[in-house]
């Protein structure tokens, strides 16, 4: 029998603003639906409170500006708090699995941070996952898969040069959502390449499109990648009912995919069809990880859709499960000097905009290629919120000794510069985080 | 005003008689399993005497009839009728009973999305008559939202000629979440209906009281009236009868008390803050039927002072273990065992029996170890001292990690940890202070310990209580407990103020309904509002309100020599 965990936390006084699809009432009704199925009385399921994140837990994934008080809510700490209890309880052998109904959402969270994008701030899996690998070690390998309808861009820029990570997505086509990115041909850093795995979608995929995806590809990969941890980041909104996007999974369509999956660990992402689609399909995703019955979770708009899959739909949905195959399995011949040129440094330019926040972000990013290691990377941020630059030094988890040192004497040369207002130092190693203003 | 507490519990009978805060006199009769009504009668005729003829009495009974007919399977065969909508497969629900299932199904707004076939709905009972069902209950998903469904397949079922001795509808039984509890607490309300239509007649038969109420597992009593309809609610309401008890006779009445009274075979354990009783999160639980019911919170562990006692010894250190089960009678009362009890009495803890019969027996017993009957005395009431405080300690663990889900609630704790233990029962004195050194709290051992029930019970207040659901989009508020289910006038105008308005107002209605001449304190015990928000256009709110008669005890004294 599995035994799932479950941390929920509505936040039933929290919200973006009173109106905003981020608001108290978006659990609510999943929240009804539970308690109304009963089914935390099945031996099955146990609820835990989830607990507060510290400060330090929160920076192992950010570098925030100005400043993380300036802009965190209780509400914050409290949604990466319960996505660290989740993890506890699977790690310590408390339960086989554990979800997290958390809110608000993590997943557009960036390693930067100036504000809000897409209703996150604090990335909630990236701060559980960096827990997760400061108690199991740097060779932890661990694989996100991220189901909500729109690109993790948050997870895979913080995974992006990661060696132990690996990041897959399955997102409506950035071509016709935001955020706008999640293509074939962002496929990883340096030190990490072919790792950061994108499925864009085409609008009106349905549960068959989904399933082939998880089943052809989605599956296949993680067994080539063998994670010690496999973590869904279950965002709800490819409901056929959400007003957000445009496809056409149902909960038994959720359901059957967590079923596939079998994650270790589900942190709920989006999701803004709260009273059409996040009942059913919460509890759809419960079921389904306890190893019960779902065949019963069906929606009460369900007949008045039509929701066969468009032909067109299958067949670019078949192409895409064959060309990302290919890339995942040629990831290893990939020319690598040809994408990421021969010099000492990797270097891009980019700019990021903070919808939520309203804010546009400009970035420069250089990461050192190393044969050794994934290579430390230097990140200039600023924006027209915080126009003061700031820099960030980031050392990966399998830093060897020369870009240590390397980046060290980067840190110290930058925090002396004039140039930048705030200095950020990030060394998991050795789980030591400074930060410096000026 | 004189007042009558009785307690028919499994193996005696207590009565306590009150006037006004004072006892007046205490009695503990045999109970007779095959005659309840004649065990409370035997009680009451001794406590009669102490009392002036033509006085003006009030009766307050708590009985085992409900637990017990659950429990023995002696109630009347009943059959469940569930309409479950889509959700969890019924068949995974372990839900132990019969039940056949109608198709139909009331959405969480509350919102009938498909309505019942009244065929089906008499099929069903037909099915249920020919295997053997004499009572029904019929229970609707979201029917506290919106009972029309259950109401409809009770008019079919009743319309087609086909009669059950008793019908519970689940709106009318369970008015929290919680679709399985509200299946297993209407099917347990129809087994034990006729039972407890028995005892009342019974009852009214004894003597003339100016009032009967019987007491309930959240600690408050109900009147007989109500008995009849809500019968399952009486189940359990010996250990509330206890924290009841403690309640009246503890002298820190705004503190946070952890209640410990220890039985013979099992202690329980309850827990108050701030001067009231700390209740089950989701309903008692009976015969291993998680039930929707309202209960005080209470843990029961199998140790006791008639508890079996296990000696290990590894590597020349004995240690010692004690329960879950009851050995029989201890050695010093005449019975073949070593006891916790033989071990007070030994070490001169308390007077219990015989003290050489226990010395004896703890000789026999530790010798063969190479203990002496000191050693294993000391070793068996420090085994006891530290079980029990590792129980406190799970309990307080317990509810420490009940979820919350505001962050208000997440930032303002409530502080539970207890400031001090109240106890009761008879191996209380010998073994507690130990316990409350090991904790560092000081404890108050309570008077009155042998008739703690009987003195629960005849302090118990009514309590009683509504949940206010409305929603302006839909338009509609229901009060379940009422059986209120109605439009609200002008929604739009419906506002957090109006919603806790008539929260407070049907309350106070309810009350009287109840038999309470004088509304005392109300509280509001939950409270939730929300923005419905669609198409980014604000087009109602949903409120969400518990309100209650604030639980209590009547206060007690005990005067020197009673």
């Amino acid at each position: 029998m599995a035994g799932v965990g479950l941390i929920f936390f509505p936040a039933f006084d929290w919200c973006i603003t009173p109106d905003h699809p981020e608001r108290e009432e978006r659990l609510l009704y999943t929240r009804d639906q539970i308690q109304e199925e009963g089914i935390l009385d099945l031996p099955q399921f146990r609820e835990y409170r989830p607990r507060m994140a510290a400060e330090k837990e929160i920076q192992r994934a950010h570098v925030f500006v100005p400043s993380l008080r300036a802009h965190i809510t209780e509400s914050h700490l409290i949604a990466a708090g319960g996505a660290i209890a989740a993890a506890d309880l699977v790690m310590g052998g408390k339960e086989e699995r554990a979800c997290a109904l958390v809110r608000p959402p993590g997943h557009h969270a960036m390693r930067v941070v100036h504000g809000q994008r897409g209703f996150c701030l604090v990335n909630n899996e990236a701060v559980m996952v960096e827990h997760i690998r400061q108690k199991l070690g740097p060779e932890a390998r661990i694989a996100i898969v991220d189901t909500d309808v729109h690109h993790g861009d948050g997870t895979q820029d913080i995974y992006y040069n990661d060696p132990n990570v690996l990041h897959i997505s399955l997102h409506q086509d950035g071509r016709t959502l935001y955020p706008g990115t999640g293509f074939l041909s962002e496929r990883g850093g340096p030190g990490a390449y072919g790792l950061t795995v994108n499925i864009p979608l085409p609008p009106g995929t349905g549960d068959e499109g989904i399933l082939a995806v998880m089943e052809s590809l989605v599956l296949p990969i993680l067994k080539d990648f063998q994670p010690d941890l496999v973590i869904n980041g279950a965002g709800q909104d490819n409901h056929f009912t959400d007003p957000l996007a445009n496809m056409q999974v149902t909960a038994q369509g959720y359901a059957r995919l967590t079923e596939l999956l079998k994650p270790d660990i589900v942190v709920l992402e989006g999701g803004y069809a709260v009273e059409g689609a996040l009942p059913y399909v919460n509890l759809g995703i419960l079921l389904a990880l306890a190893g019960l019955d779902y065949s019963h979770v069906i929606e009460p708009d369900l007949t008045r859709y039509n929701l066969r899959q468009n032909q067109a739909v299958t067949e670019t949905i078949a192409y895409l499960i064959d060309s990302v195959g290919e890339q995942w399995a040629q990831r290893r011949e990939a020319d690598l000097e040809g994408i990421f040129g021969s010099g000492d440094f990797f270097q891009r330019n980019r700019m990021i905009y903070y919808d939520t926040a309203g804010i546009t972000e400009s970035q420069r990013s250089c990461i050192r290629l190393c044969s050794t290691c994934a290579g430390w990377e230097r990140i200039e941020t600023r924006s027209d919120r915080f126009r003061e630059m700031t820099c960030a030094v980031l050392l990966p988890w399998n830093c060897c000794s020369k870009c240590r040192s390397e980046a060290e004497a980067e840190y110290e040369e930058a925090a002396f510069s004039r140039r930048f207002r705030k200095v950020a130092l990030h060394d998991p190693q050795k789980d030591h985080f400074t930060e410096l203003r000026k | 005003m004189y007042t009558i507490g009785i307690d028919v519990g499994g193996t005696n009978t207590d009565g306590a008689l009150l006037f006004g805060h004072d006892i007046l006199a205490v009695v503990k009769v045999p109970t007779d399993h095959e005659d309840l009504v004649g065990s409370t009668r035997a009680a009451l005729e001794q406590l009669l005497k102490s009392c002036p003829a033509g006085a003006e009495i009030e009766l307050q009974l708590s009985t085992t009839l409900t637990t017990n007919t659950i429990v023995e399977g002696k109630g009347t065969p009943t059959a469940a009728v569930v309409i479950p909508g889509p959700g969890l497969n019924l068949d995974q629900c372990g839900l132990d009973l019969p039940f056949h299932v109608l198709s139909g199904y009331v959405d969480h707004r509350g919102r009938v999305i498909a309505d019942i076939k009244a065929d089906q709905a008499v099929d069903a009972a037909l099915e249920a008559k020919r295997q053997g069902a004499e009572a029904l209950a019929i229970v609707g998903k979201f029917s506290q939202r919106n009972p029309r469904l259950e109401t409809a397949a009770a008019q079919a079922i009743r319309g087609a000629g086909l009669e059950f001795s008793y019908i519970t509808l689940g709106h009318e039984i369970a008015a929290r979440l919680g679709f399985p509890r509200r299946v297993v607490t209407a099917y347990l309300n129809s087994q034990v209906a006729a039972a407890q239509e028995r005892f009342i007649r019974a009852v009214q038969e004894l003597e003339e009281f100016r009032t009967i109420r019987i007491l309930k597992a959240d600690g408050g009593t109900m009147t007989l009236a109500q008995s009849r309809q809500r019968p399952i609610e009486t189940i359990l309401s010996g250990p509330a009868a206890s924290v009841m008890a403690a309640l009246a006779l503890t002298r820190y009445t705004e503190h946070n008390v952890a209640v410990v009274d220890i039985g013979g075979t099992t202690t329980d354990l309850a827990v108050v803050v701030g001067g009231l009783p700390v209740y089950e999160r989701d309903g008692a639980v009976i015969a291993g039927y998680p039930t929707a019911v309202p209960a005080v919170y209470s843990r029961s562990i199998g140790l006791g002072g008639d508890s079996e006692v296990h000696l290990t010894v590894e590597e020349g250190r004995a240690s010692f273990t004690l329960g879950p089960k009851r050995a029989g009678k201890p050695a010093c009362l005449g019975g073949a065992h070593v006891t916790p009890t033989d071990a007070i009495s030994a070490l001169r803890l308390a007077e219990v029996g015989n003290r050489e019969q226990a010395v004896a027996a703890l000789q026999a017993f530790a010798s063969p170890h190479g203990l002496s009957w000191q050693e294993a005395a000391q070793g068996i009431v420090d085994a006891f001292v530290h079980q029990l405080c590792q129980a406190i300690h799970a309990v307080y663990d317990e509810l420490e990690g009940r979820p919350v889900y505001t962050l208000a609630e997440f930032l303002e704790k409530p502080e539970l940890m207890p400031q001090v233990i109240a106890c009761l029962g008879t191996p209380a004195p010998a073994i507690m202070p130990a316990v409350g050194e090991k904790l560092g709290l000081p404890v108050e051992i309570l008077p009155c310990s042998a008739s703690a029930n009987a003195i629960g019970s005849a302090a118990a207040r009514p309590t009683t209580g509504i949940t206010l659901h409305a929603d302006t989009a839909l338009g509609q508020m229901s009060i379940p407990e009422m059986g209120l289910f109605k439009e609200i006038e002008r929604p739009a105008l419906f506002d957090q103020r109006r919603a806790r308005r008539e929260a407070l107002e049907r309350l106070v209605e309810y009350a009287r309904q109840s038999g309470l001449d004088e509304v005392p304190e109300l509280d509001i015990v939950a409270e939730e509002a929300f923005n419905i928000v669609r198409g980014f256009r604000t087009v109602g709110r949903i409120f969400h309100i518990g309100a209650q008669i604030r639980p209590g005890a009547r206060r007690i004294r005990v005067k020197e020599g009673t």
